[in-house]
C-alpha cells in the first residue's frame, strides 16, 4: 500500500512536469457592440502654442474604423503562475511611456514588478508624471523636455494605475503592474495576444478605462457574465483563439 | 419639559402642522431617551465610516459593517482608543489626547484632540469637522495617510518630529494655528493621536480595497484571521510609520563659501528653464500665476468619482427597463440604488472640490516652513498629494540649492524687476 501511494505521487509529479512543459497562446479581438460614440475633443489650453496644434481627442475609449476596441487590458489573476523560460527575460526590457504631442504614448502600458519603467518626454515642453498607484509608493516626477525618469514597482497592482500630468491636466494614461509577464493591451484593431501561457486552467481579468472591469462579453456568439471582469479559461497547448469578443456599448457609457 | 416643547413650537410656523407634530414627537422621544440614560455625560462618540471609499468600492451594507467591526476591534473608539503592539503607538499618549475634555488631576487635562483639533479635523480625522467647509485650504484628512510638509521622501510618512514642528509652528498662510503654548508633552500626545487616526483611516481604506481582490469562494467577506488583518494589513500600514525616520531626504549642505549672487542667478535660470520648469505653474512673475489650475490628488479623486456617478446616472435614466429579465432588472435597480447612495455620500461626506493654486513665491509665506532646508525638501520631493512634482533624480542637489536661493530672493526683488527678462542685481539687497 505504501509503495502504491509512492507510485501515485511519482505519477503525479510526472504529470505536472509534463503539463508544465506545455504552453499555449491566448488571443482574441475586442469589438464594440453598437454604434461607437465620437471621441470628444480635448481643450489643450496649457502651452497652447505647442499642445494646441495637435487636435487632441479623448482617448478614454478608442474604437477603430472596423469596431475594434483598443486599450482593453487582459491579465492573469493567478498568483505564482509558472513562467515560460523565454518570458523570464522580459523583466529586464525597459517598458516605455512617452510624453509626445502633449499626450501619453502608449495610452496603456504593461509593466512587471521590478521591470524598469521609463517615462520619457519627446516634447519641447516640460511635463510631470503623477502615478496614482495603490500599493506602490506615490510618484510624481518632473520630466523635462527631451528628458526621462525611471521608476520600478515592487508590488503588483489589482487595478491599473492612472498616470496624469498636472501641468497639462487633460493628459491621462494607465500603467498595469503585474508580477508575471502574462498581460496584454488590445491594439487599435482590438486584437490581443498573450504568448507562452502555462497549459491548464487560469483565471483572467478584463479591464477597460471607461467600462472598468468588464462585467459581460459575448464570446463566439455566446453572452457571458464575468463577475468583476474575471473569467477562468482552460489554456490548451498551442493556440487558444477566443475569436470575436463583443463588448456591449452600454458598458462604456458613463 | 413643557418649557422645551413650548420653545420648539413657538419657533415653528403654524402652517406646517404635520411636520410640527412630528417634531414634537421627536423631541418627546429624545427627552424620554435622555431621561432613561440620565443626566450623565454626552453619548459615546463614534468614528465615522469612510463612506466615499465604501461607495467607490461599491461595498454592500454587510461589507461596510464588517469593515466597521474590524476597525473598531483594532483601534477602539474615540473615547477608548486601542493601540495594538503592531502599531508601535504609545497608548498612554493616546489616552491623554482621546476622549472628552476632562481633568482628573489638578493641572492635567485629557481629551486634547477634542479640545483643540476636532472642530476642523473632525472626530475621525477626516478633515470634515464643522468648520471645515469654511476654510481654505480645507483641513487635512488624515485617513489616506498623506502628509505634505515633512523631511522624508514624497511617498513616505512624516517623522514624529515633522508633525511636532507643524503643531509648534502652525502652517503659515492657512487656518492651522500654532499650539506651541500647549507644552511638549501635550503636543507629543496630539501627534501620537494624529498618527493613530491616520493609521486607523489607512487600515479602513486598505480593508475596503481588499474586497476587490477576494477570490470568488470568499463570498464577498474578508477573512477575519490574525494573519490577514494584523500581520498583513495593519502591520503593512504601521511599517511605513515606523520606518519614516529612515526615509529622511539626504541634504548635502549648502557650501559655506557659496557666491550667493551667482547662485541666485543660476537658480533664476533653472526656475525659468525647461529642466526644472518651475515657471510653468509659479509663473514668469513667480506670483503663482502660471498656467496651472489642477486639483490635488484628493480633490481630483472626488471630481473623477463625481463625474463617473453623474455620467452613470444620466445613462441609467435613459435606460429602458421594459425588456429586462428579472435578473437584469434586479441588477439595474441595485445599480440605481448605488448611484443614488454615492451621490448622497458625495454631497454629505466630501467638501466641494477646489483647484489648488501654485504658491505665490513673492510673499515669503511658505506653508511647509521658511528655512532654506524646508524649501530644499519641497523641491527635492515635491509635495505629496499636490501637483508639485519631485526634482529628485532630475535636478542635482547643488542646483536645488540654487533654486532655493533664488526663491528666497524673490520677495525682496524690486517691483520693477518682476518678470523673467529682467536681470537681478544681487547687491544692494
Amino acid at each position: 500500500m505504501k509503495f502504491g501511494s509512492f507510485a501515485a505521487v511519482a505519477l503525479l509529479l510526472c504529470s505536472t512536469v509534463v503539463s508544465a512543459e506545455e504552453w499555449g497562446t491566448l488571443k482574441g479581438r475586442f469589438k464594440f457592440g453598437g454604434a461607437a460614440p465620437q471621441a470628444a475633443a480635448l481643450k489643450a489650453d496649457k502651452d497652447a502654442e505647442v499642445c494646441g496644434k495637435h487636435k487632441l481627442v479623448s482617448e478614454e475609449l478608442v474604437v477603430g474604423a472596423d469596431g475594434g476596441v483598443a486599450n482593453v487590458v487582459v491579465f492573469v489573476r493567478d498568483k505564482d503562475v509558472k513562467v515560460h523560460p523565454d518570458m523570464a527575460a522580459l523583466k529586464n526590457v525597459k517598458a516605455v511611456m512617452d510624453n509626445k504631442d502633449c499626450r501619453f504614448e502608449p495610452h496603456v502600458v504593461f509593466v512587471q514588478t521590478g521591470q524598469p519603467f521609463v517615462i520619457k518626454n519627446s516634447d519641447t515642453v516640460g511635463h510631470n508624471s503623477n502615478v496614482q498607484t495603490i500599493k506602490n509608493p506615490a510618484e510624481n516626477k518632473i520630466i523635462p523636455a527631451n528628458g526621462e525618469a525611471t521608476a520600478t514597482f515592487k508590488l503588483d497592482e489589482a487595478i491599473p494605475a492612472a498616470i496624469t500630468c498636472n501641468i497639462h491636466p487633460w493628459m491621462k494614461a494607465w500603467v498595469v503592474v503585474r508580477d508575471n509577464p502574462y498581460a496584454a493591451v488590445s491594439k487599435p484593431d482590438g486584437s490581443f495576444e498573450i504568448k507562452n501561457l502555462p497549459a491548464g486552467e487560469l483565471e483572467f481579468q478584463f479591464w477597460h478605462e471607461k467600462a472598468g472591469y468588464l462585467g459581460e462579453a459575448t464570446v463566439g456568439g455566446k453572452a457571458e457574465k464575468m463577475a468583476r471582469g474575471r473569467k477562468k479559461l482552460k489554456i490548451a497547448a498551442g493556440e487558444n483563439d477566443l475569436g470575436e469578443i463583443v463588448l456591449d456599448g452600454k458598458m462604456f457609457q458613463k | 419639559m413643557t418649557k422645551a416643547m413650548s420653545k420648539h413650537t413657538s419657533t415653528q410656523p403654524v402652517s406646517v402642522r404635520p411636520v410640527l407634530s412630528l417634531h414634537v414627537a421627536a423631541s418627546l422621544g429624545l427627552l424620554v431617551t435622555v431621561l432613561a440614560v440620565g443626566c450623565g455625560p454626552t453619548p459615546a462618540a463614534s468614528f465615522r465610516t469612510n463612506m466615499v471609499m465604501a461607495a467607490k468600492q461599491r461595498l454592500t451594507t454587510d461589507q461596510e459593517r464588517q469593515v466597521a467591526t474590524i476597525v473598531e476591534a483594532m483601534f477602539g473608539t474615540p473615547d477608548e482608543p486601542v493601540a495594538l503592539p503592531e502599531t508601535g503607538l504609545d497608548e498612554a499618549k493616546l489616552l491623554l489626547a482621546a476622549g472628552p475634555v476632562r481633568s482628573d488631576i489638578v493641572g492635567r487635562k485629557n481629551g486634547l484632540y477634542r479640545e483643540h483639533c476636532v472642530h476642523c479635523h473632525g472626530i475621525t480625522g477626516d478633515g470634515l469637522g464643522p468648520t471645515a467647509a469654511f476654510l481654505n485650504p480645507y483641513p487635512r484628512d488624515y485617513r489616506p495617510g498623506v502628509f505634505k510638509f515633512k523631511s522624508t521622501e514624497r511617498a513616505d510618512k512624516p517623522t514624529h518630529a515633522d508633525l511636532k514642528r507643524i503643531l509648534h509652528n502652525g502652517i503659515v498662510g492657512t487656518s492651522m494655528p500654532s499650539f506651541a503654548l500647549l507644552g511638549d508633552a501635550q503636543v507629543d500626545a496630539l501627534v501620537e493621536y494624529v498618527k493613530y487616526l491616520s493609521m486607523r483611516g489607512e487600515t479602513e481604506i486598505k480593508l475596503m480595497q481588499a474586497y476587490f481582490e477576494l477570490d470568488d469562494d470568499a463570498q464577498g467577506k474578508l477573512p477575519e484571521t490574525r494573519e490577514f488583518l494584523v500581520d498583513e494589513v495593519l502591520a503593512g500600514v504601521a511599517e511605513k510609520w515606523k520606518s519614516a525616520a529612515d526615509a529622511a531626504i539626504p541634504v548635502p549642505e549648502m557650501p559655506a563659501d557659496i557666491d550667493l549672487a551667482a547662485s541666485i542667478a543660476k537658480g533664476k535660470e533653472l526656475f525659468h528653464g525647461d529642466k526644472a520648469n518651475c515657471v510653468k505653474c509659479h509663473g514668469v512673475t513667480a506670483l503663482g500665476d502660471g498656467q496651472a489650475n489642477d486639483y490635488d490628488d484628493w480633490n481630483k479623486a472626488i471630481v473623477d468619482f463625481g463625474r463617473e456617478i453623474a455620467g452613470s446616472r444620466e445613462q441609467a435614466a435613459k435606460t429602458s427597463t421594459a425588456e429586462m429579465s428579472p435578473d437584469e432588472l434586479a441588477e439595474h435597480k441595485a445599480t440605481l440604488a448605488w448611484l443614488e447612495k454615492s451621490r448622497q455620500v458625495l454631497d454629505g461626506d466630501s467638501l466641494r472640490p477646489r483647484t489648488i493654486p501654485p504658491r505665490n513665491l513673492r510673499q515669503a509665506v511658505y506653508r511647509g516652513g521658511r528655512r532654506p532646508l524646508d524649501l530644499y525638501y519641497r523641491i527635492h520631493a515635491g509635495i505629496h498629494g499636490a501637483p508639485m512634482p519631485a526634482a529628485k533624480g532630475t535636478i542635482p542637489p547643488e542646483e536645488i540649492w540654487h533654486i532655493v536661493n533664488y526663491i528666497r530672493s524673490l520677495p525682496y526683488e524690486f517691483d520693477g524687476e518682476l518678470g523673467a527678462d529682467r536681470s537681478m542685481v544681487a547687491s544692494g539687497r
